[in-house]
């Protein structure tokens, strides 16, 4: 009578359930490709190229599954550190976040990959939209009932970003005064915790004017104003004017702060310790920083990589894993 | 009394839900320590947090009851081709995952559509702002005191009404004097469920408004940003506080149950 | 007083067609039919709590179709009394009062005479949900005649009430009624109501009136089979008429006089007809055999059904009458009635 009880219809669903989960997981751990998840935690400029690149290599690897989660890289980083939550990739629109943050209790290496620039972004629908241009920009953000905002500089390099632009403007225009009165027509409910979300807002037509990477300007159909290269952050031949700007931000504990100098955009991927699954996540950095895999996908959608990526040092290149060593040149 | 099966296995299941609800709230209440709660009620940022989330929810509260009573009122009264449409569109806000609430009312708000364009005009904000913010918790509270108040409504015969006006009172003397007493306690059980949802209200808020900053993401803010531990505080003193003002009004309305 | 002109109403499931009706300053007049006649409907559109497509409705004169309720002067007490639970006693009766500027003294007045027919004194403090039936229906009519409305509508105030109470508050009623200057119109389904209490009445069925008149009228001459059922008319036959004879399946009925030629049935009332075991002579012009084939218990008399032929009889009998001829079922009978007792319409 019990056993009758025992395979009774609902019981025999269950058990099958259950036994259909074992050998799923069996299967992830024997095969010898790779199989299974990769974790990333990317900078939200990056969403869109990695949405794409994610196809790509799913495409060529069925059985992994990559798993993305956009914030802002300090908030990234601190999700590694502080909350232990697993991840396997991360790749931040300021390498400089891995630096400080995550080397070298949570990584070892620092790849640079790719360049941006910042631009000030709107949509036909923004105040004085039809007046603005690469002269009168700052001026107009001045004006009475412009909205206009950054994400959080303790989230979001593109928000201490976007505040050393305006720093570097008042030197660059010699007009005293320029970042502070700017400023003051930025009150804090224009900012936002990443600065992929001011794009909805722009689009909504609730914010006029907002700052962002020219990447995501072109991804999103935005129009933008283009700043000259001692201020846009963008080339890396003006790195000593940019080091002028500093912006303080939180540092690894609360409480703490640390400063954030001016350098050209530059972004770093790394690899996490104790990643849960490295050899999947190898494969996928090997795909990401090929020229003619994500390197390509990054160009085509308005991001100019580093063609080969780079690390400073030749012990760095030594640590690297074997798969990345010749995707990559030494270069400061 | 032989107690037979079927009170058993009802007490059972009360029992497993009662725990399903206290047991994580109480790990909630008690992980803090009392420095971590001092030092959290003596922060002015999350004493300002958590008032406006008092404030915006009761305003919101307010709204719905002095702009929902007639309709509550009518749809108890009256029965018209569509009634049943209206009903279900009054019950929309709750199935509509709140993040997707927040953005169409940001959409709605912005100046791409004529309503945001009107609004831009008279100087209202809502993006980043309290009537946003207040907006918000408007529409996903609105259903719950309508149906409250509703069912409080359809509970008085509407053969008191019919005797009061053939007495001469008018329709609005007889709504004051006859339906208003005798339905005042559903009402305000809709403001007590109105201003509960949209006190705990976060995936919408925050995409309306990230500042000001209402308590749940406050709570969200520190638990991303630094841990566990940083928000925990917070999440205390907000189930608290909220505990306590339902609390009092059930107590204010349970008192005089025998009077009717 | 009232006026009803044409009145049709269409709402879901009650419907009025073409109601006319007059009735006069202080009558007391009695709205009868079965359940779902439309007799509710009717009342609660002369209040205007419900809206009509077509009609008019005049009181006192006045053209009152288009006015809201509270301006009619008509009360209504409905069948469950509707007191406001939140009130007292006291407050339920001067409730109509806050929207009638009404003199003090004449109000109190007022007030202390009906507290007084109605015996509500001891009971003016006290919350409806308190209170029996009969009290309920006696705090209804005092509030309802407080405001002295022209016309007071009654729907059913004695359907709820056990027999022992219905007897007082009819006569309190009758107190009222003949105490103020209010026109009654009252809705019962209780034909016993309307012979105690009114003159004139009309029957309805079906959401139009059937028959209009003195009370005694429609129980003694019901205008068609309808009412002559409703009023207890039980033996109601089809039949042919010549001369001074009816025909009723065969049977010959004699009925002493030439009726209208389009008549179509007639009725005789089942305390009209005599039941004997044995022939006896009698000035009554019909008399035939039968047999008993079913005996009623109705309580105080037995319902008696005779077979003539293939006609159906029922006649009333007491009980002691019942034991005396030794009535049973299938024994054979004999029936006789007056020719005067044959009712045609």
């Amino acid at each position: 009578m019990k056993i009758k009880k025992l395979l009774n219809p609902t019981m025999l669903i269950l058990l099958s359930i259950f036994m259909a989960g074992i050998i799923c997981h069996q299967d992830e751990a024997l095969a010898g490709e790779p199989s299974g998840k990769v974790i990333i935690f990317n900078a939200g400029s990056l969403t869109i190229p990695l949405a794409k690149m994610e196809k790509q290599f799913e495409a060529k690897y069925p059985k992994v599954d990559v798993l993305r989660e956009a914030a802002g890289s300090q908030k990234c980083a601190r999700k590694i550190v502080d909350l232990k939550k697993p991840c396997d990739i991360m790749a931040s629109a300021d390498y400089k976040v891995i630096d400080k943050l995550l080397i070298p209790n949570y990584a070892d290496w620092n790849i640079r990959f790719a360049t941006n620039q910042l631009v000030l972004c709107y949509t036909d629908k923004s105040k004085y939209a039809g007046e603005i241009n690469d002269k009168n920009w700052y001026e107009i953000l001045r004006r009475d009932g412009v909205i206009w905002g950054h994400s959080d500089p303790n989230l979001d390099p593109c928000g201490y970003r976007a505040l050393m632009v305006l720093q570097l403007a008042e030197r660059y225009y010699s007009i005293a005064g320029l970042y502070d009165k700017t400023i003051a027509n930025r009150p804090k409910e224009n900012i936002r915790p990443k600065s992929v979300e001011l794009v909805s807002l722009l689009q909504t037509g609730n914010m006029d004017y907002a700052w962002e990477y020219l990447s995501v300007a072109v991804q999103h159909g935005l129009k933008y104003i283009l700043l000259p290269g001692e201020i846009n952050l963008g080339n890396y031949q003006f790195d000593e004017f940019y080091s002028q700007a500093v912006v303080k931000v939180t540092g690894k504990k609360p409480g703490t702060f640390m400063d954030m100098k001016g350098g050209s955009v530059t972004y770093g991927v790394t690899l996490v310790k104790n990643a849960p699954n490295a050899k999947a996540a190898i494969a996928f950095l090997e795909y990401m920083l090929n020229p003619q895999g994500g390197l390509k996908v990054l160009k085509d959608m308005g991001q100019p990589p580093f063609v080969p990526c780079r690390v400073p040092t030749e012990s760095m290149k030594a640590s690297l894993p074997e798969p990345l060593k010749n995707l990559v040149e030494v270069k400061d | 009394m032989r107690r037979e099966l079927f009170f058993w296995i009802s007490v059972s299941c009360g029992i497993m839900i009662m725990a399903f609800i206290i047991l994580p709230l109480i790990q909630l209440l008690t992980s803090p320590s009392l420095g971590m709660l001092k030092e959290s009620i003596q922060d002015s940022d999350v004493m300002r947090s958590i008032w406006l989330s008092i404030y915006t929810a009761g305003a919101a509260a307010l709204i719905s009851f002095f702009l929902g009573t007639p309709l509550a009122y009518l749809l108890a009264r009256s029965d018209f081709r569509g009634k049943r449409l209206v009903e279900s569109i009054i019950d929309l806000p709750i199935a509509i995952p709140h993040p997707v609430i927040g953005i169409a009312i940001l959409s709605v708000a912005g100046k791409n559509y004529w309503i945001g364009q009107i609004l831009s005009g008279l100087g209202i904000r809502i993006m980043g702002s309290v009537t946003g913010i207040i907006t918000v918790l408007t529409f996903v509270g609105l259903p719950f005191y309508l149906n409250a108040a509703k069912t409080g409504f359809e509970a008085i015969s509407p053969r008191l009404e019919k005797v009061s006006r053939s007495l001469g009172a008018s329709m609005f003397s007889t709504f004051f004097r006859i339906t208003f007493p005798l339905a005042w306690r559903s009402m305000l059980i809709g403001i007590i469920m109105c201003s509960a949802r949209a006190i705990s209200e976060f995936g919408a808020v925050v995409i309306v408004a990230y500042h000001p900053m209402i308590a749940p993401v406050m709570i969200y803010e520190r638990f991303e940003a630094y841990g566990l531990k940083y928000s925990q505080p917070v999440a205390v003193w907000l189930v608290s506080i909220s505990l306590l003002l339902f609390l009092l009004l059930r107590i204010l309305t349970l008192r005089n149950r025998s009077e009717i | 007083m009232i006026s009803i002109q044409n009145l049709n109403i269409n709402l879901k499931e009650f419907n009025l067609y073409d109601i006319n009706l007059s009735v006069s300053e202080n009558e007391f007049f009695i709205l009868m039919g079965p359940t779902g006649a439309g007799k509710t409907v009717l009342l609660e559109a002369i209040a205007g709590l419900i809206p009509l497509i077509r009609g008019e409705i005049f009181v006192g004169g006045k053209k009152i179709t288009r006015l809201p309720p509270e301006k009619r002067g008509v009360s209504i007490v409905y069948q469950d009394y509707a007191l406001f639970p939140h009130l007292t006693v006291l407050e339920n009766i001067t409730y109509g009062l806050h929207f009638h500027r009404a003199e003090k003294t004449s109000a109190e007045k007022r007030l202390d005479r009906l507290l007084e027919i109605l015996n509500l004194f001891e009971l003016k403090h006290r919350f409806p949900i308190n209170l029996s039936g009969g009290e309920k229906q006696r705090v209804a009519l005092a509030r309802a005649l407080m405001v002295e409305p022209k016309v007071l509508l009654l729907d059913e105030p004695l359907s709820a009430l056990d027999p022992n109470f219905r007897e007082e508050v009819r006569g309190a009623l009758k107190r009222l009624h003949q105490s103020s200057d209010t026109t009654f119109l009252m809705v019962t389904h209780d034909f016993a109501d309307a012979l105690s209490l009114a003159g004139r009445a009309a029957v309805m069925n079906k959401g139009r009136i059937e028959q209009v008149g003195n009370v005694r009228e429609i129980f003694e001459k019901p205008a068609s089979p309808f009412v002559a059922d409703f009023v207890g008319m039980k033996n109601l036959f089809e039949a042919s008429f010549y001369n001074t004879q009816a025909v009723v399946s065969g049977l010959k009925i004699e009925i002493g006089r030439i009726v209208d030629p389009s008549s179509h049935y007639l009725a005789i009332r089942p305390e009209d007809i005599i039941i004997s075991t044995e022939t006896f002579s009698s000035s009554m012009r019909n008399n035939y055999s039968g047999i008993v084939t079913r005996i009623n218990n109705q309580g105080f008399y037995y319902e008696i059904d005779v077979r003539v032929k293939d006609t159906p009889f029922k006649g009333l009998i007491t009980k002691g009458a019942l034991i005396e001829l030794g009535l049973e079922e299938g024994i054979p009978v004999y029936i006789s009635f007056k020719a005067s007792a044959v009712h045609v319409f």
